[in-house]
């Protein structure tokens, strides 16, 4: 083709690594590509350089925030040990029963009766609440690393979304993840995140924009707080 | 500073994911979802094939998260990538870019205005690309513009600029020339 001859300036195996990373090919040519970046590291690194080059272009790329049910979608097809989340512990209904009985007194100790009966862990349980207005309570299975967040008195607002935060002995908060207003939420914590779940560490709760905050810390208001205690 | 916590969050996460941490996909999900559904949703234009993609993306992500390398690339621009050519895989298995209509040389816009994710891009680096985008003749970006966002290929885009295959390709090749050098100046 008479049009390759005033661009010599890169080599055939650039330029197609230029043409993928762009998303111009089809066909044969992006499938030989695609092959070529799965047995030559020098393509892939060519590859790997272009998309560094156009990826901020995205920026002018809006976010937007996908349906809860894509991620529930992942999460069923991961293989490995998913979280029993049946009966009692996720239903609704149940946990609305608690939160509608203020002795949270009571509810702890239905709380120790049933995760003691069925793992023997010790739970960790934290009513989240800012001036006497709760809004989470949040329970600890040491046991299996996992956190589950019952709403109380939480009305979800549209433009922002409840994320949970745990804030150890260091005062830096973690991100534990969403909440969400209309159901409990079971989140695994990543093992370096349970091993700092212990009596007397504060969980928090902030308002986010729709996907979480985007710095890794709080960035919107603080709406309640608790510290976790052992029962 | 924020963008720095968050590739560092994002960088931790993916390095747990081939122990098969299930927590730290959440987290990569969490923190990166809503930016890899909007470029979806770029390229596909339609809310159903974009979920479809990005439910692909993330068990991508947990399969391949060990081809990650931190010390060569950046998350994000690692993420966006999959992001994209899944994207652009279902595209060509639909056998049609969403965007055919004609290309307008003269009417260039951009989609949004930048600043809604300082997390995921550093304004510097987008203000480079631009920089050296705006040194580019009008229909060599608007070409790029068309094969990077709406994902045609090189006979849409000759369709939708009403040149020749050749003339086309030429522009695209002559653009990524020119990008190139002028980004490593």
């Amino acid at each position: 083709m008479s049009d390759t001859q005033d661009h010599n300036a890169l080599p055939d195996d650039e330029l197609l690594a230029a043409e993928y990373a762009l998303g111009v090919l089809e066909g044969t040519e992006r499938a030989a590509a695609a092959r070529l970046m799965q047995r030559d590291p020098r393509f892939a690194a060519m590859v790997a350089a272009w998309d560094e080059r156009l990826t901020p272009w995205t920026a002018e790329i809006a976010e937007v925030l996908p349906p809860p049910q894509v991620w529930e979608a992942i999460s069923a097809a991961l293989p490995g040990e998913s979280q029993p989340q049946t009966g009692l512990w996720q239903s609704l209904a149940f946990w609305r029963g608690f939160a509608l009985a203020s002795a949270l007194a009571a509810a702890c100790l239905a709380v120790v009766i049933y995760v003691g009966s069925i793992s023997g862990s010790q739970p960790l349980v934290a009513t989240i609440e800012s001036g006497g207005h709760r809004t989470f309570v949040a329970t600890i299975d040491t046991k299996r690393g996992t956190v589950a967040v019952v709403p109380a008195a939480f009305t979800a607002d549209a433009t922002r979304v409840p994320e949970l935060w745990l804030i150890p002995a260091d005062g830096k908060p973690r991100p534990l993840g969403l909440l969400r207003a209309d159901r409990a939420v079971t989140i695994t914590l990543p093992a370096d995140l349970a091993a700092l779940a212990k009596s007397s560490v504060v969980l928090a709760v902030s308002l986010e924009p729709p996907g979480g905050s985007p710095t890794g810390l709080p960035t919107g208001p603080v709406i309640g707080s608790g510290k976790l205690t052992s029962l | 500073m924020d963008i720095d916590a968050n590739r560092e969050l994002i960088t931790a996460a993916l390095t747990r994911i081939p122990a098969g941490d299930r927590a730290a996909l959440q987290t990569v999900y969490r923190l990166t979802s809503a930016k890899l559904f909007g470029v979806a949703l770029r390229i596909l234009g339609e809310r159903s094939d974009a979920e479809d993609v990005l439910q692909e993306v993330y068990m991508t992500v947990w399969r391949k998260a060990a081809d990650f390398d931190p010390s060569r690339a950046s998350p994000m621009t690692w993420l966006i990538a999959i992001a994209r050519n899944r994207a652009i895989d279902r595209l060509r298995a639909s056998r049609q870019s969403r965007r055919m209509e004609p290309i307008e040389q003269a009417s260039e816009i951009a989609d949004v205005a930048p600043g809604a994710d300082r997390m995921l891009t550093s304004m510097e680096t987008h203000a480079r690309l631009h920089g050296c985008l705006d040194r580019l003749a009008p229909h060599e970006r608007s070409a790029l513009r068309g094969a990077f966002f709406d994902g045609n290929t090189y006979e849409d885009l000759a369709a939708r600029m009403s040149v020749p295959l050749g003339t086309m390709k030429s522009w695209i090749r002559r653009a990524m020339i020119k990008l190139k050098a002028c980004l490593e100046q």
